[in-house]
């Protein structure tokens, strides 16, 4: 097999803040000013499709995965750090595991924001820059025949900026 | 620098790419545009960056700021190299030449899209970077390798040497 | 040798069918393949929950079932995409490898951000490939 190929982290956070910001600009340019909605979809549509490939690329040779929980264990796990370059720290199930939430405590993709100062706004503001991940998981558990939605939160601790859970309620 | 497998940044830029396509309802020229510009936004804050990272390199001329992007900009981000040659009499037009692209892994362009610059991005990030040096360049693909060419060649033109503006308040 | 290759969707959806033999008619690989998803079906099921050991998980299954010509072998990748090679050789083989490059293949395919998901696929690298691997 070929050596896999490395290209400079930052070139997929240059790509990945542009993108956020393009569609921001989009909405703002739009004379109806509509409510970003289509720009949500539109980045969500990007990482889903990422996170499809890459769901058939991380498995490849591995074992099948017996049931929901197995494949979640694998999205904190192996998934997580050939992406974020780091696991879950915490996930929390509920009882009838239709509902798990992942929580990264720093999220290494808004380590390079820089955001101004006003908390309020933070949390808006990081908001947008983490619906592209959510795409990318949910694409990843739909391939693994795992239907949810993928939503995310930031702490609300100024003290933990990059803090984040990802909330998958599977359908 | 730090690095990573280059297949995540591929694939992001492929899926950028189709969903762009499908914002300018399949309107090629349009996402040609789009990934000039927004290459453009890249390029203006990437060349910070390379800046720092590359100790202090600086260029006199247009001809040096073409060797440090083909033998070091390129490297350090992609982990390719490009040529530079086809000088113009008065060194203000060159062309870099690839025959490698981590961003076209994977790709094959179909044909209703055979207009379509699927590197543009690339175009527009020396465009920005070279701006922030006080060079205002065009640049163009001349040859593309998911066109059928056997190589990737951009056209680098110097448009103007802007004056240095010192803004030393920082 | 191989003398046909075939990927599967999820939901059964044929992706792509490619025979190596001369003069050889698809049409005569479609049955073959309908039969083998059906012992796909049963290999699979009941989807035995934790039953490990006896390599129940394991993408791979092998050997499927033969017909007068040729035996059929299956993959069923974590993505629930069939992957399935028909080979003229009477003994039964070892075909891992083959089915690693096959997938790794189809992963390569699937990564052109231009193909469509559940779309059959029309990559002429992938064609290659196959090519290689059923002339290897």
């Amino acid at each position: 097999m070929a050596p896999r190929r490395e290209v400079a982290e930052s070139c997929l956070e240059f790509l990945y803040i542009e993108l956020v910001q393009s569609y921001e600009r989009k909405d703002a340019e739009c004379a109806e000013k509509g409510d970003g909605r289509a720009s949500r979809a539109a980045l969500e549509s990007i990482g889903f499709q990422v996170g499809q490939q890459l769901a058939e690329r991380y498995t490849i040779d591995r074992a099948r995965f017996a049931d929901h929980l197995e494949v979640i264990k694998f999205i904190c796990k192996e998934f997580w750090s050939e992406i974020f370059r780091k696991q879950v720290d915490h996930l929390k199930t509920n009882r009838h595991r239709a509902l798990f939430v992942l929580q990264d405590d720093r999220f290494r993709w808004l380590r390079h924001l820089s955001l101004p100062a006003e908390q309020t706004s933070n949390t808006e503001a990081v908001a947008k820059y983490l619906v592209f991940p959510c795409g990318l998981i949910k694409g990843a558990l739909s391939s693994f025949g795992v239907n949810c939605e993928v939503t995310a939160e930031i702490s609300e601790d100024a003290r933990k900026p990059t803090q984040c859970s990802f909330e998958v309620r599977i359908k | 620098m730090e690095k990573i497998n280059a297949e995540l940044f591929t694939l992001t830029y492929g899926s950028t790419v189709r969903q762009l396509l499908i914002d300018n309802e399949e309107n090629v020229d349009a996402v040609n545009v789009q990934l000039d510009k927004m290459g453009y936004n890249i390029g203006i804050r990437l060349v910070d960056e390379f800046l720092a990272k590359s100790s202090g390199a600086r260029c006199r001329d247009f001809k040096e700021a073409a060797e440090m992007i083909a033998k070091h900009g390129l490297k350090m981000f992609l982990g390719v190299t490009a040529s530079v040659s086809n000088w113009n009499a008065d060194n203000t037009e060159c062309s870099l030449i690839m025959d490698d692209n981590p961003m076209v892994d994977f790709v094959e362009l179909p044909e209703q899209y055979s207009n379509l610059s699927y590197c543009n991005m690339l175009c527009g990030v020396f465009r920005g970077a070279l701006e922030m040096v006080n060079m205002r360049v065009e640049c163009w693909y001349v040859r593309d390798l998911l066109r059928g060419d056997d190589v990737f060649e951009m056209r680098l033109k110097l448009l103007e040497v802007t004056a240095e503006s010192y803004n030393d308040e920082d | 040798m191989i003398v046909c290759a075939a990927v599967v969707g999820p939901s059964y959806n044929p992706l792509h069918l490619q025979t190596f033999a001369l003069d050889d008619d698809p049409l005569k690989y479609h049955y073959i393949v309908h039969c083998a998803l059906d012992v796909i079906d049963e290999r699979l099921s009941p989807p035995s929950p934790r039953s490990r050991g006896a390599g129940g998980n394991d993408p791979c299954l092998g050997y499927l079932y033969s017909t007068e010509d040729f035996k059929v072998y299956g993959y069923v990748s974590n993505t629930h995409v069939k992957f399935l090679l028909v080979l003229d050789d009477p003994e039964t083989k070892d075909v891992r490898e083959l089915f690693h490059r096959f997938h790794s293949a189809y992963i390569d395919a699937v990564s052109n951000p231009f193909q469509l998901p559940g779309h059959s696929i029309t990559s002429r690298s992938f064609e290659a490939r196959l090519r290689a691997l059923a002339s290897s």
